[in-house]
């Protein structure tokens, strides 16, 4: 392996954003922090967009890679130890140098910093940590920071990387210990689920020792929460106590420990797994790991590996968004998986999002009086979100709603129309008839969004004979011969 | 015959809150009352018939007894509301916030809750267009750096966003001197390090001020730009959704699209 010594900033940027583009984790929301007149920078819990790249997808952090040189040989991974790519590191005074020029010039919301293995996980994690330290004892960086905890560090390095972050995030890499085991050789799962238990021990005890009761989003009030998590190891980790965090000298400045919560993701399509799976695993994590979010990436073949599916129809994107649409209803809609799908069926519809393919299902419960209904009610109907459901509840104290006021209120009726009445009237005369209303939300162009269409092959069929469709990659993407 | 009454005001949220004043206690009745805002573009050219156009000189005293009765008898949020519509390009803001505020006077604080009526839908839409156009510009802003370490900033909004952007930059960058001029209008927000920030027109602008930047600046520009276009996944690209994200008139501002 080559060193470069002498790579410029600008090479090692270019080497090590190109290296660190495949990370999803990209958001930069979920805290809000007013600034301070030593330093620089605050943060917005919303989060905010800077730009968007070339794919449509949103830059609000610098987004790099600490280092692209890597022990480890995770067959889908760009970066792994058999490939022969160039490699980069920085210095931790570049990063944070890096970090506050941007800033200041508005082009950032914070840093996003993850990393190959660079010698050791414990290696790697010091210079992350320098690098932060850096960033928020010399510089006064007030603003945003998500880091990674490397597998397999030390847990006093993840505590501390914990008291100078916003974010935290552990790659789950993928759905279940089987994939990992395949395809990533020197990985294991329960060395990726320790550092979460740390981290959302971490979290509780903070709160608890400022006194802040417990802010849990809606689901989990909703859901119950189910014991028969098929996950063996899922469960032994969740049984660990809380002595695992053995140290906790905080630094000098005034923080809270990863206050805006951790994060992970997931790889969709390089293996097997359905997404009856995954979902169930993206619940487990929310419901019993206190995480803030679950991403999913849609598989990309970068190695042009054998061992992988191939991925000439492009990435399964449509796939992916699938499952952020039913992602969504699990966190704000009170949704549970088993709910949305089951052994039986086990792959969402690639015709209908999860929600409209969920309420053709149940026909019974519909349709709903826009002028009584409960909002978790609201929330059920197709095309009627958080935002126009609580535009609802607020404008019916005022006045009796008809289909006039919704059209105005900008609530989008196209799907709605099927399920919902309005004093006891529905809009058009309507057969609540389960063919009758697919046909029609399937004619609906917006149903396949923006660009993700490449890898669906439109057919001439009757519909409705079938309506779970076979998704096309799960024949494909069989792991083979390892 | 009717004549109508159409009180002209300047286009400023005390001019128009000055011609609510003075409309309201003309004791016409709300129906043969207008208020017109000043614009650049419409130049009289659209005299309405059997109306007696009166001009209405701004008055600060008169729009702070407009705006204390909206905070006590509305509400503080129907005054934001209020104060952004008015600073938004919609044609017409002027009469719809009197039409508004006729309500609100007579409804309260629950007049927000009245989506359903088409004066307080419409000063909603506005509302949330305004939200966010600000919320754009906050990501989207571009400093450089000048020589002598001012920050500047060009930006060509549709609405008169500069008094709702400042406020963050203020909070975020609170050691920085910086500029942030609105192109559109003449106008600039101004931050020195340790005291107020003010909003103060500019009519000779010089766009060109952005030239004699530091040593360093065109370094970190080109560092943005291979950023910018290393981290794309090309595999995905797609156009038509950073179009939709991003839309194409904020982009002349941006370093990334220079």
């Amino acid at each position: 392996m080559v060193i470069q010594e002498s790579m410029s900033l600008q090479r090692k940027l270019e080497i090590l954003s190109d290296a660190a583009k495949y990370d999803v984790a990209c958001t930069s929301s979920g805290v809000d922090r007013k600034g301070n007149s030593s330093g620089m920078g605050n943060s917005l819990a919303c989060g905010i967009c800077h730009t968007f790249s070339a794919d449509g997808r949103c830059i609000s952090l610098l987004k790099i890679l600490f280092t692209n040189e890597c022990i480890f040989d995770c067959k889908y991974c760009i970066n792994r130890s058999s490939n022969d790519v160039v490699r980069a590191s920085f210095t931790p005074q570049e990063v944070s140098e890096l970090t506050m020029e941007f800033y200041r010039r508005n082009y950032i919301e914070g840093l996003f910093l993850s990393s190959g293995i660079l010698v050791s996980p414990n290696h790697t994690m010091e210079l992350i940590l320098e690098t932060v330290r850096l960033l928020r004892e010399v510089h006064q960086f007030n603003g945003y920071i998500h880091c990674k905890a490397i597998p397999g560090a030390d847990p006093v390095l993840v505590e501390m990387l914990g008291w100078y972050t916003d974010r935290m995030s552990v790659n789950l890499e993928l759905p279940t210990a089987e994939s990992l085991k395949e395809l990533a050789p020197h990985k294991n799962r329960k060395n990726i689920l320790k550092p979460i238990r740390q981290i959302q021990l971490g979290r509780q005890n903070h709160r608890e020792y400022i006194g802040l009761t417990d802010h849990q989003m809606l689901p989990k009030q909703i859901a119950s929460n189910k014991p028969d998590k098929q996950d063996l190891e899922m469960n032994e980790v969740l049984s660990m106590s809380s002595g695992i965090v053995p140290y906790t000298k905080k630094p000098k400045i005034k923080r809270s420990f990863v206050p805006a919560g951790l994060s992970t993701q997931m790889i969709i399509g390089a293996t097997k797994e359905t997404d009856y799976q995954i979902m169930s695993v993206a619940e487990a994590l929310y419901d019993n790991f206190d995480l803030k979010r679950v991403f999913y990436s849609a598989f990309m073949n970068v190695n042009q590996d054998n061992r992988l599916p191939s991925t000439e129809a492009g990435p399964p994107l449509l796939r992916e968004h699938r499952l952020y649409q039913a992602d969504w209803l699990l966190r704000f809609y009170g949704f549970q998986t088993m709910e949305l799908l089951d052994e039986q069926h086990p792959n969402f519809n690639v015709l209908l999002d999860p929600k409209c393919d969920w309420a053709l299902r149940h026909l019974e419960m519909f349709p709903v009086e826009i002028n009584k209904a409960d909002y978790y009610t609201l929330l059920r109907v197709p095309g009627i979100g958080t935002n126009s459901a609580q535009r609802i509840i607020m404008a019916r104290k005022s006045a009796v709603l008809d289909f006039q006021d919704l059209k105005r209120m900008g609530i989008v009726l196209k799907r709605a129309v099927y399920f919902i009445t309005c004093n006891g009237k529905m809009m058009y005369p309507i057969n609540i008839e389960e063919n009758f209303i697919t046909r029609q939300l399937v004619a609906l162009k917006d149903q396949i969004p923006l660009g993700i269409d490449k890898d669906i092959t439109y057919q001439q069929l009757s519909l409705f004979d079938d309506v779970n469709f076979k998704i096309p990659y799960s024949g494909t993407s069989m792991v083979a011969n390892i | 015959m009717h004549t109508k009454r159409i009180y002209l005001c300047d286009n400023s949220i005390d001019g128009i809150f000055t011609a609510i004043y003075i409309a309201w206690s003309s004791r016409l009745g709300h129906s043969n009352i207008k208020i017109e805002e000043k614009s650049e573009g419409s130049n009289y050219s659209n005299l309405e018939l059997f109306s007696d156009y009166v001009p209405v000189d701004t008055d600060y005293d008169l729009s702070m007894k407009v705006s204390e009765s909206i905070r006590k008898k509305i509400s503080e949020e129907a005054f934001e509301m209020v104060c952004r519509v008015a600073l938004s390009d919609y044609v017409g803001k002027a009469d719809l916030i009197y039409r508004f505020l006729i309500l609100g006077f007579a409804m309260g604080n629950q007049i927000l809750q009245h989506l359903s009526n088409i004066t307080v839908n419409t000063v909603f839409k506005i509302n949330r267009n305004v939200n966010f156009e600000v919320h754009h510009l906050l990501g989207f802003i571009r400093f450089s750096e000048q020589a002598n370490g001012l920050l500047t900033s060009v930006i060509h909004p549709k609405n008169n966003v500069l008094s709702l952007v400042t406020p963050h930059f203020v909070d975020r960058l609170p050691q920085e001197g910086f500029i942030i001029c609105d192109g559109n209008r003449k106008l600039a927000s101004i931050h020195v390090p340790g005291s107020q920030w003010i909003i103060a027109e500019v009519p000779e602008l010089n766009l060109e001020m952005g030239r004699d930047i530091s040593f360093m600046e065109d370094e970190y520009q080109d560092l943005w730009k291979a950023f910018f276009d290393h981290i794309a996944i090309q595999e995905r690209v797609n156009p038509k959704l950073q179009r939709n994200n991003l839309p194409l008139r904020f982009r002349g501002d941006m370093t990334e699209f220079q």
